[in-house]
């Protein structure tokens, strides 16, 4: 097999999470007024990204103009990475639809792109456009020429790109200009002509195009890595709006974060919780923590207190669990003593909790005082614990 | 067929919500009681104490006696936990001064103070599931954190008691242990009032029978330290007497 970076192609993701205008004319509309996406039976009537709404409406009017949601488009574009990441190390999925795995090194890779598929599927509820070639920019025009559900898996590169029109490569309007003027209009003929000498021409983006024009990929993948910060996430589809769905969630979440800090022999000094909602803004609550929180129950206990009051302005998408900060945790083996007393070191740190929700006054300690006063308050003297 | 679908069931219940969620009535691990030391209260129980893991509650009309008789209690769980929590959200109702005058150990001796309601009932569930020895709950409680506080207590096998007025529904509910107080008169010494006379019955009782009772002396504090154990006195109950009126059928006083 030549060719090792698998490309898949979808619609624009702001079409992808919209399934109700799959087989329909849509078009897309960025915060410009500009078209931002298209479906393709938009795109039949002659509406191209970067055209106005107007332009757009007047070409196809039957189209169903729908506003771009950025923050709902990144999240989609998020879990899908997140899938296909735990198909191969090296993934990158762009908003517009086109999605990549590296399968340098993948034992199987054919059950990788199957895997893909299945996922790049479900995300947009069309089958998608599979292209393999030895890298991201040959892969990704392999898949725009391969049919729906298919794998087109191209071994001579320079053979396959040489008949292409110089359109698809990433430049703008003057540059595919003057390219035209200079006469070359395939790129083959681009890459006969050598990257120093387009450069001369065309800049750096010259010496781009013409690399790419001969298969030589000097553009590899942007790859997705997840959270850097030790957290744990959780996509909800449908969104979820009730309380105890959340906590289950919670409980999970915090379970495996748990499981992370005990590999790493941490605890957690800050955390912090997110819940991204439906068309709203993201809404997050941390908590800087006197006594690192190494168990599942202790974090949940912090968090669950959170999400008990929490009022989210939207049905939540995306619940996220992080603890950015950690602290060695190295010598409370607190587990050693459960069920006995032992766990004073957890009943200390619960104390510690609710203290820094609610202020220090509500835990103290008894100090003797005046025992021999005839007033209760001068008898014993209440200190923060 | 049956069976198998119930084994799945059972399977999937398991794998949602843990091992804990549902047991074979076979393997329910067995009472696990806490002796308190006021031999009135540990026969009362049935089973020798104040359960492990569960809530109990002590119950009665103002006056009774109760937060004594759980004053007394509290200072014997300072003096064998690590620690004992007091929540106490009105601020004047718990005084140290009471059980330190019963030997209780301070040092082992928190007092909770929530702002609400609502904080009292997370205090209460947070420090049962973190393990705390003993709780003493002075409040009521939210309704919501009951059912999270018996799980909390069950997991950890902290010991809650809970001191309540009585006719809270689901406080009874949440209870498995509900010991009532009641007034029966004021015990006189030396022509100052020593304290109450109450009976302590036991009204409820999920791990042995209920029904018993017992007449005890609350001897207010007063003078050198008295331990815990010795300061509810219980007394021998003088049998009702018999009114055998002529001629008609009987009838006690």
């Amino acid at each position: 097999m030549a060719g090792r970076v698998c490309c898949g192609l979808i619609p624009h993701l702001e079409l992808a999470r919209r399934p109700e205008l799959t087989g329909a004319p849509a078009v897309v509309g960025g915060g410009d007024g500009r078209v931002l996406a298209a479906s393709a039976e938009a795109m039949t009537a002659g509406v191209r990204p970067g055209l106005t709404l107007r332009q757009a409406e007047a070409l196809c009017p039957a189209a169903a103009i729908v506003d771009a949601d950025p923050v709902a488009t990144s999240r989609l574009a998020e879990r899908v990475a997140a899938q296909l990441y735990d198909l191969a190390p090296e993934v990158e999925v762009r908003l517009d639809g086109r999605a990549w795995l590296d399968l340098t090194g993948l034992p199987l890779p054919g059950r990788a792109i199957a895997a893909a598929r299945r996922c790049l599927r479900a995300a947009a509820g069309v089958e998608p456009r599979l292209g393999l070639a030895a890298g991201p920019f040959a892969a990704a025009l392999a898949a725009a020429r391969a049919r729906p559900g298919r794998l087109l898996q191209v071994e001579d590169v320079p053979a396959f790109l040489s008949p292409l029109p110089v359109a698809e490569l990433d430049l703008d309007a003057e540059q595919l200009e003057r390219l035209d003027l200079l006469g070359l209009r395939t790129l083959g003929a681009v890459a006969a002509l050598g990257p120093r000498q387009l450069e001369s021409q065309l800049g750096k983006a010259g010496r781009i195009a013409a690399l790419l024009a001969r298969g030589e990929e000097p553009l590899p993948l942007t790859p997705w890595r997840p959270l850097l910060v030790p957290g744990a996430r959780c996509q909800l589809e449908p969104p979820v709006d009730d309380r105890e769905a959340l906590l289950f969630v919670a409980r999970g979440l915090c379970g495996d974060l748990a499981g992370e800090l005990g590999d790493k022999g941490a605890g957690a000094r800050k955390v912090r919780v997110r819940l991204g909602g439906e068309g709203a803004p993201e809404e997050s609550r941390e908590s800087v923590v006197r006594h690192p929180l190494s168990s599942a129950a202790e974090l949940f206990g912090l968090v669950s207190s959170w999400l008990r009051e929490w009022r989210p302005a939207a049905p939540v998408t995306e619940v996220t669990v992080e603890v950015p900060e950690l602290e060695a945790a190295g010598r409370r083996q607190l587990r050693l003593w459960m069920g006995g007393d032992g766990s004073a070191e957890e009943v200390r740190a619960a104390l510690e909790r609710l203290q820094d929700r609610h202020g220090v006054e509500v835990a103290l300690a008894v100090r003797r005082a005046l025992g021999t006063s005839p007033l209760a308050g001068q008898r014993h003297l209440l200190v923060p614990a | 067929m049956p069976r198998e679908k119930l084994q799945h069931a059972i399977g999937a219940i398991h794998v949602r919500f843990g091992g804990h969620a549902l047991v074979h009535a076979a393997r329910l691990p067995a009472a696990r009681p806490w002796p308190t030391g006021l031999p009135a209260v540990d026969r009362l129980s049935g089973i020798g104490g104040l359960p492990r893991g569960r809530v109990s509650v002590l119950q009665g009309a103002l006056g009774a006696g109760k937060l004594s008789l759980a004053l007394a209690v509290l200072a014997t769980a300072t003096r064998e936990h690590a620690h004992a929590v007091v929540i106490d959200r009105r601020r004047r109702r718990f005084d140290p001064w009471i059980p330190d005058r019963m030997g209780a150990d301070l040092g082992a001796l928190t007092v909770v103070r929530p702002p609400t309601p609502a904080v009292a009932g997370e205090a209460a569930v947070a420090l049962a599931r973190a393990g705390a020895g003993f709780a003493l709950v002075l409040e009521e409680l939210p309704e919501p954190a009951l059912g999270p506080l018996e799980s909390a207590a069950a997991r950890s096998g902290s010991i809650v008691l809970v001191v309540a007025g009585g006719g809270e529904r689901a406080l009874a509910h949440a209870s498995s242990l509900t010991l009532e107080l009641e007034l029966l008169g004021w015990e006189p010494a030396r022509g100052r009032l020593a304290g109450p006379r109450s009976v302590l019955r036991c009204v409820k009782n999920k791990l042995a029978a209920p029904g018993a009772e017992a007449e005890l002396v609350l001897r207010y504090p007063r003078g050198p330290r008295l331990p815990a154990a010795e300061w509810p006195r219980e007394v021998e109950r003088t049998p009702a007497v018999v009114v055998e009126p002529w001629p008609g059928a009987s009838a006690a006083v």
